[in-house]
């Protein structure tokens, strides 16, 4: 048998207004703490080069776009919201997209196409505020999707080292 | 000026003072539990969110009003009203400031001061556990009976320590005129608070009770009951219970200055300009309303049988025997 021991209250605790005293001292001192709440579209989410966000197109510094329309992001994708229509150009490079729509809706940001490019066409941007009043709205088509190479380097960066660190290791070997 | 103008103006800028206060005391209320819990509070509509509580208004209005299908159809309609009406009643005798005079006009700053302004008070403030007893039972849901009566039995037993508590200062200062009561404590030089040290905290944690605040809120009790007595009520008719709750707190906090902190009276001066008096009243209301929102933000809801046991055990003995020795005391000492 376990005999519990029960604390005798002293008067002071028993008359509750000192703990009520105590504790209302806290919350005052709390009125003037700092806050934590964070300013959602004035002070926007930290984002870093690993924030896997939208995927964005790249647009190199000849003003061309990176993308060859060979379909293979079209293919990875698990949720079935890429739709490419390819054509030809005069260029050396001689394929780019016509059509290139994303459905945002169906996105759902895993990376696959970043994986499947050959061509480093298609990269995780860090943008990820996705909002508007139809769900049309939300298909972006290819001039919603460029993006300047610059605006998308640290990510590029950031897939880069990650690629080197999986050839030159292996969990396996 | 005729007086019925006087009177006229008198009422009406009261009765705004009263609602303006009632308005923004919900927009303190929500910045106050921000500022406890490290956010910021509204600060959307307007700087600092200082137009929320108009935004909230028409919110209200806008909304449906939504009756449950075994609703009591008159009583439920009424309800509101009997829980906001009397609380904005009780409010023209609370002395807010001393004699006005412009002019050639000379008035009380209170909308009528009658002998038995304290009696008149407890009367009203005694009609406001209808609207939640009414509002609870008519609701037909067993959320809202449950707030009903918790309510109204927890606002008939604190309000004899309320009565008693009072009746301790009226022994003092031998009138129930609220005005009075301010100039005795004036005359005598010393606020009641001090003569009546357990009567004061008696009579403050007694208002809590009767206000339905926290930690003594059982008749909304959102864990248990939803939201009590209102749990059934929308847009503006759950506004005007939210309204009554909010007016009878500044009626409170504006009788507890009345009745221990001076009124209107500032210490060490004598005869202040009315307009001195009356910020004097408003800082020392504000001061408790600001204790009620406080409170709410530090402390615990009490449970049931320990909020009457404490009304009848403890607060109602002790209340008893405060008023005894007051009585013998003045008595005695003539």
């Amino acid at each position: 048998m376990v005999v519990v021991e029960r604390k005798e209250l002293t008067l002071a605790e028993r008359l509750y207004l000192p703990e009520i005293f105590r504790g209302m001292a806290i919350t005052f001192r709390k009125l003037f703490a700092k806050r934590v709440t964070r300013q959602y579209p004035e002070e926007p989410l930290p984002t870093t080069e690993v924030t896997r966000g939208q995927p964005r197109l790249v647009v190199n510094d000849d003003g061309n776009i990176a993308c060859v329309s060979c379909g293979l992001c079209e293919a990875a994708c698990p949720a079935y919201a890429i739709t490419i229509d390819g054509h030809e150009t005069d260029r050396t490079i001689e394929r780019e997209p016509e059509r290139f729509d994303i459905d945002m809706l169906r996105c759902i940001l895993c990376g696959f196409c970043e994986e499947a490019c050959p061509k480093d066409a298609i990269f995780m941007s860090d943008e990820l505020e996705l909002a508007d009043y139809t769900r049309q709205a939300l298909v972006y088509n290819i001039e919603r999707l460029k993006r300047p190479k610059s605006a998308l380097q640290a990510r590029i960066d950031y897939v880069y080292r990650l690629n080197d660190r999986w050839q030159s290791s292996s969990s396996t070997s | 000026m005729p007086d019925v103008l006087v009177w006229l103006m008198k009422a009406g800028a009261i009765f705004g003072i009263l609602l303006g206060t009632a308005a923004y005391l919900t927009l303190a209320e929500r910045k106050v539990s921000a500022w406890i819990q490290y956010r910021y509070g509204p600060n959307r509509v307007g700087p600092w969110g200082l137009f929320q509580p108009f935004a909230d208004l028409i919110k209200f209005i806008f909304k449906e009003e939504v009756a449950p299908a075994g609703a009591n159809p008159l009583m439920f309609r009424l309800a509101p009203f009997l829980s906001a009406i009397p609380a904005m009643l009780t409010v023209a005798v609370i002395p807010f400031g001393p004699e006005v005079r412009i002019g050639e006009v000379a008035t009380n700053l209170s909308i009528v001061d009658l002998d038995v302004g304290a009696l008149y008070l407890l009367a009203f403030s005694g009609l406001a556990v209808y609207g939640p007893i009414l509002g609870g039972w008519a609701s037909n849901s067993k959320y809202s009976l449950l707030g009903g009566l918790r309510a109204s039995a927890q606002m008939v037993s604190y309000e004899l320590t309320l009565i008693l508590c009072l009746l301790a200062v009226v022994t003092l200062s031998g009138t129930l005129d609220l005005r009075e009561i301010v100039t005795s404590q004036a005359e005598r030089g010393v606020w009641n608070v001090f003569v009546q040290p357990v009567a004061f905290v008696l009579f403050v944690v007694a208002t809590f009770a009767e206000t339905n605040r926290h930690p003594f809120d059982f008749a909304e009790c959102e864990p248990e009951l939803v939201g009590g007595f209102h749990t059934e009520y929308s847009a503006m008719r759950f506004a005007l219970f939210f309204l009554g709750e909010y007016c009878a707190m500044i009626v409170m906090a504006g009788l507890t200055t009345t009745l221990f902190l001076g009124g209107f009276g500032i210490p060490f001066v004598e005869d202040p300009h009315w307009v001195l008096g009356f910020l004097a009243f408003m800082t020392k209301t504000a001061m408790f309303l600001f204790l009620f929102l406080w409170v709410r933000w530090t402390l615990p809801r009490f449970r049931f049988d320990q909020l009457m046991g404490l009304g009848w055990k403890v607060f109602l003995p002790v209340a008893l025997v405060n008023l005894f020795l007051t009585g013998a005391v003045v008595s005695l000492l003539g």
